[in-house]
């Protein structure tokens, strides 16, 4: 854990700027077992101190990667130093925002840090396990992923706090063959927040999800390609997270509102069934901790959460403090930088379609003619809210029973036309958090949703 | 003695003095200078100073890995320690391994001193240009950076190899907006050590600006056909390099999954293709000098006139698997032109589409691709057409190198690869 060795550099903050200064580390793990053999072995660890400076709208950010008093007064003289030179360029003369409140956030929780024997030792346990019960597959591979930033943030005129963020995975890939000899492949993703103890203490609990999961291949084997064409599908929640996430979620991102999204004209409108309601959460949904909590951002603003879709009406944008003057709403803690040498943007937290009151098995039985879609190896959407998700594991729905599965296939559409499609929607919510969003820098982060009975485009073969 | 020299001096002693009798090393030094552009302003300048040491220690047959940006001496004293405990949990594998010596050299490439007065000229001239030539066209963000690294590499077999190279980069996110009607968004990137010329006239900036400006009328494609798809080249390079991952890379040829297992030597596509990875070439500003395993990089052909020569494998690939080792890792992918004019390949075509984007799912390595045509245009009677939109395409990526038309003859050089336009058959396109 870092110690806090930058907080007096405080008074080298200057006057009429807005000044923020981070001392971070991130830590990964990885390691790779492919068919039994250790393919990667690896330990890193990466740290620095960061400072971004805020000079009437133009900014100057510097890191050096040293952490150390000297290094925090380095990067504070040469984050002011680009800003002074940048604004000789910049046309933005912009009012500092106000401030939201100040204040010291508690840490709020611990890294530990697990040997790599350990480490290798579980994935070898769970790799011996497969191989020994499914012998007949191809390919197997276990690999453990984990990474933890660690971060101390002091801000000239908001709040400051030592926040950390472990999370650990375990993600398991079976490979199999078709009776054409076609590989065919499922992958599945066990862990969440906390330490290698915290998630994988009893690698036997994982094992009924396992069986599951070759079950899944099994029938995958003998899957057929979905039909292509707009049809009625019952999107599983894993899905509806990553619909959430990079459908909607992206383009309500202020920063890309302010760069044409189809969110801009849409404030304030019907965007969606009335069903459907959108949260970005900061740390805490249902009484429990998010999947990937955040308390405080990279600016120094207090998290809270961030409304964006009201009974179908899109209500709010995530913010950075200077959107946030500029939209008329409240920052809400979506400022974040991923490594010590990146400096904040607009990040989602934990974005999540909330739950309805329907069951899964009554959305099952309502279709007569298409498709149970639960799962997705990738996604990705534009301004305009046109996505597109890969289908991993998916089945028919045939007279309110599911069918066969599906090979891997493609769902595709426009985010606010396919949701105003949306008719039912189920009580329980599915989290994942096991990926990384892309933009500009990586980032850790939390998608949610329920099961949802909707129209959408399926490609075909 | 340089710095850097002194550093890889200094780690040298400590892995021997903790009895570390095989090893392999990098340490770098990086400085980032970045101008973030937001809506056409410049809003963050951004300083980047880095470190990078990555550590190997074998303990008999076991590795492990270790990495790090703290290079101060006790820093680097901890990391050996570290990765002496991640070799110790390791399990034998002779397959881990480092290339015999090497010798010693020093590769210089690229621009050494950052002009950042002159770059930000440059900047502003492209927004100038865009401003003027594409209207229609508005730069959501740009990212002009100068990046400069230098670097030592040492193994104990001997190897000693110092880099030293700078680069300028740009990339441009855009779209176009034309009252209430607004396209997606397309991104173009180029990487180049020379303020000489124009930063708009590289790569293939104006031909994305030009076809954003006509994405303003994208509509769906009615029905579903089967014809003749022109990948643009970044769509040839993004669908190359699946493949290369798919069917010829370490890990699918190991477990055994790669449809080309047993193909070495064998056709896997038209004889118009072929594939090479080429860090030597002039076109390519910062190509690799040595390899993951410490070998000089050499060019590598992998698929010649459509027969693949061999599968890319490292030297844990070919150890694990007993066929030959690449001395490339295969980043620098140049693809060689063919003899049709990007004009002619279109008169050339019925009833087609011009791919120029593709959001699908990862193909596995079965080769099925699916997704949506992004920044695309439909090809009727020998015309490019209208932008086409919410327009899936579905094929195998395996089957479409066997039924490649032609090849253009003009290439885009974006500083990291040289890529033809490449028509080819076999791809569905359906529209709502």
């Amino acid at each position: 854990m870092l110690q806090d060795i930058i907080g007096s550099k405080r008074e080298l903050f200057a006057d009429g700027v807005q000044t923020v200064l981070r001392g971070q580390e991130n830590r990964t793990r990885r390691v790779v077992i492919l068919k039994g053999n250790l393919v990667q072995n690896m330990r890193s660890e990466v740290k620095g101190i960061n400072a971004r400076v805020n000079k009437n709208g133009t900014y100057g950010f510097a890191s050096i990667a040293e952490y150390s008093p000297e290094a925090a007064e380095k990067v504070i003289k040469a984050a002011t130093e680009n800003a002074v030179f940048l604004a000789r360029h910049s046309g933005r003369n912009i009012l500092l925002p106000a401030s939201t409140g100040t204040g010291t956030l508690p840490l709020n929780a611990d890294i530990v840090d697990t040997e790599q024997k350990e480490i290798i030792e579980l994935c070898q346990t769970i790799d011996k396990h497969i191989e020994e019960k499914y012998p007949d597959l191809t390919s197997r591979t276990v690999v453990y992923y984990e990474d933890s930033q660690d971060r101390i943030v002091y801000s000239s005129d908001a709040f400051s706090g030592h926040l950390v963020t472990p999370r650990c995975y375990i993600y398991i890939m079976m490979s199999s063959e078709s009776k054409d000899g076609v590989p065919v492949e499922m992958f599945k993703a066990f862990g969440g927040f906390g330490s290698l103890k915290d998630n994988f203490s009893k690698p036997e609990d994982m094992y009924e999800d396992i069986d599951k999961l070759y079950k899944r291949l099994m029938d995958k084997r003998e899957g057929v390609y979905a039909e292509a064409g707009y049809k009625t599908v019952v999107l599983g929640g894993l899905m509806g997270g990553m619909l959430a996430h990079e459908a909607v979620g992206h383009t309500v991102e202020a920063d890309l509102v302010r760069g044409g999204s189809v969110a801009g004209p849409s404030l304030n409108k019907q965007v969606a069934s009335g069903l459907v309601n959108m949260v970005d959460f900061a740390h805490t949904f249902d009484g429990k901790p998010c999947p990937l909590p955040v308390f405080l951002d990279d600016e120094g603003t207090k998290a809270e959460d961030a409304w964006l879709i009201k009974d179908g009406i899109l209500t709010g944008y995530m913010n950075d403090r200077e959107t946030a003057e500029e939209f008329g709403m409240k920052a809400a803690g979506n400022a974040r930088g991923w490594s010590f040498s990146d400096e904040p943007i607009i990040r989602m937290r934990n974005t999540c379609i909330l739950p309805g009151k329907n069951s899964v098995e009554e959305m099952i039985a309502s279709v007569d003619d298409g498709y149970y879609l639960i799962d997705s190896g990738n996604g990705q959407a534009d301004l305009t809210g046109e996505f597109m998700f890969g289908v991993t594991c998916g089945y028919e729905i045939k007279n309110g029973k599911l069918g066969r599965a599906l090979l891997d296939t493609t769902v595709s559409g426009v985010a606010f036309e396919m949701l105003k499609t949306v008719d039912m929607i189920s009580d329980k919510v599915e989290w994942s958090s096991s990926g990384f969003c892309g933009k500009k820098q990586p980032m850790a982060v939390g998608m949610g949703g329920p099961n949802m009975r909707c129209k959408i485009m399926i490609g075909g073969r | 003695m340089s710095e850097l020299n002194k550093k890889a001096d200094l780690f040298d002693g400590i892995l021997k003095s903790k009895g570390i009798e095989k090893y392999t090393y990098s340490i770098r030094t990086s400085e980032k200078q970045e101008l973030n552009l937001e809506n056409g302003e410049f809003k963050l300048m951004r300083t980047v100073f880095n470190n990078t040491c990555t550590l190997s220690v074998w303990l008999g047959e076991k590795m492990g890995t270790v990495n790090g940006n703290d290079i101060t001496d006790e820093a680097l004293a901890a990391l050996v320690d570290s990765g002496i405990a991640a070799a110790q949990s390791s399990p034998d594998d002779p397959a881990h391994d480092i290339a015999p010596d090497q010798g010693k050299d020093l590769f210089r490439q690229g621009v050494y001193e950052v002009d950042l007065d002159r770059f930000i000229d440059r900047i502003k001239e492209a927004f100038e240009t865009i401003k003027t030539d594409y209207p229609k066209v508005q730069v959501m963000t740009a990212i002009g950076s100068f990046d400069r690294t230098n670097g030592i590499k040492r193994n104990s077999n001997g190897t000693e190899f110092v880099t030293e190279g700078g680069v300028y980069s740009m990339v441009l996110e855009f779209s176009a907006k034309d009252g209430d009607k607004t396209t997606g968004m397309d991104y173009a990137f180029v990487l180049t050590k020379s303020l000489d010329k124009p930063l708009i006239e590289l790569g293939d900036f104006r031909f994305r600006l030009e076809n954003i400006a006509k994405a303003l009328e994208a509509k769906p494609v009615e029905g579903k056909f089967e014809g003749t798809v022109v990948l643009t080249p970044s769509m040839t390079g993004e669908f190359l390099s699946i493949i290369v991952q798919n069917y010829a890379s370490d890990m699918v040829v190991v477990d055994g999954t790669s449809l080309w297992l047993d193909k070495a030597g064998e056709k896997v596509a038209s004889d118009k293709l072929t594939v090479a990875f080429k860090p030597y070439d002039d076109r390519i500003v910062l190509g690799e000098r040595y390899t993951g395993d410490d070998f000089r990089s050499e060019d590598f052909t992998l698929i010649d006139k459509g027969v693949l020569t061999n599968h890319k494998l490292s030297l844990y690939g070919s150890k694990k698997t007993g066929r030959p080792c690449i001395k490339n890792t295969g980043f620098d992918l140049v693809v060689e032109p063919g003899d049709a004019a990007f004009e002619d390949m279109i008169k050339g075509i019925d009833k087609g589409l011009l791919l120029g984007g593709f959001s699908g799912g990862q193909p596995g390595t079965n080769g099925e691709f699916s997704g949506v045509a992004k920044n695309s245009f439909m090809i009727e009677n020998g015309k490019i057409t209208g932008a086409v939109t919410e327009t899936m395409v579905n094929g195998n990526l395996g089957e479409i190198i066997k039924n490649i038309k032609c090849i253009s003859k003009e290439l885009i050089c974006d500083g990291t690869t040289v890529l033809p336009y490449v028509a080819v058959d076999g791809i569905v396109v359906s529209g709502k």
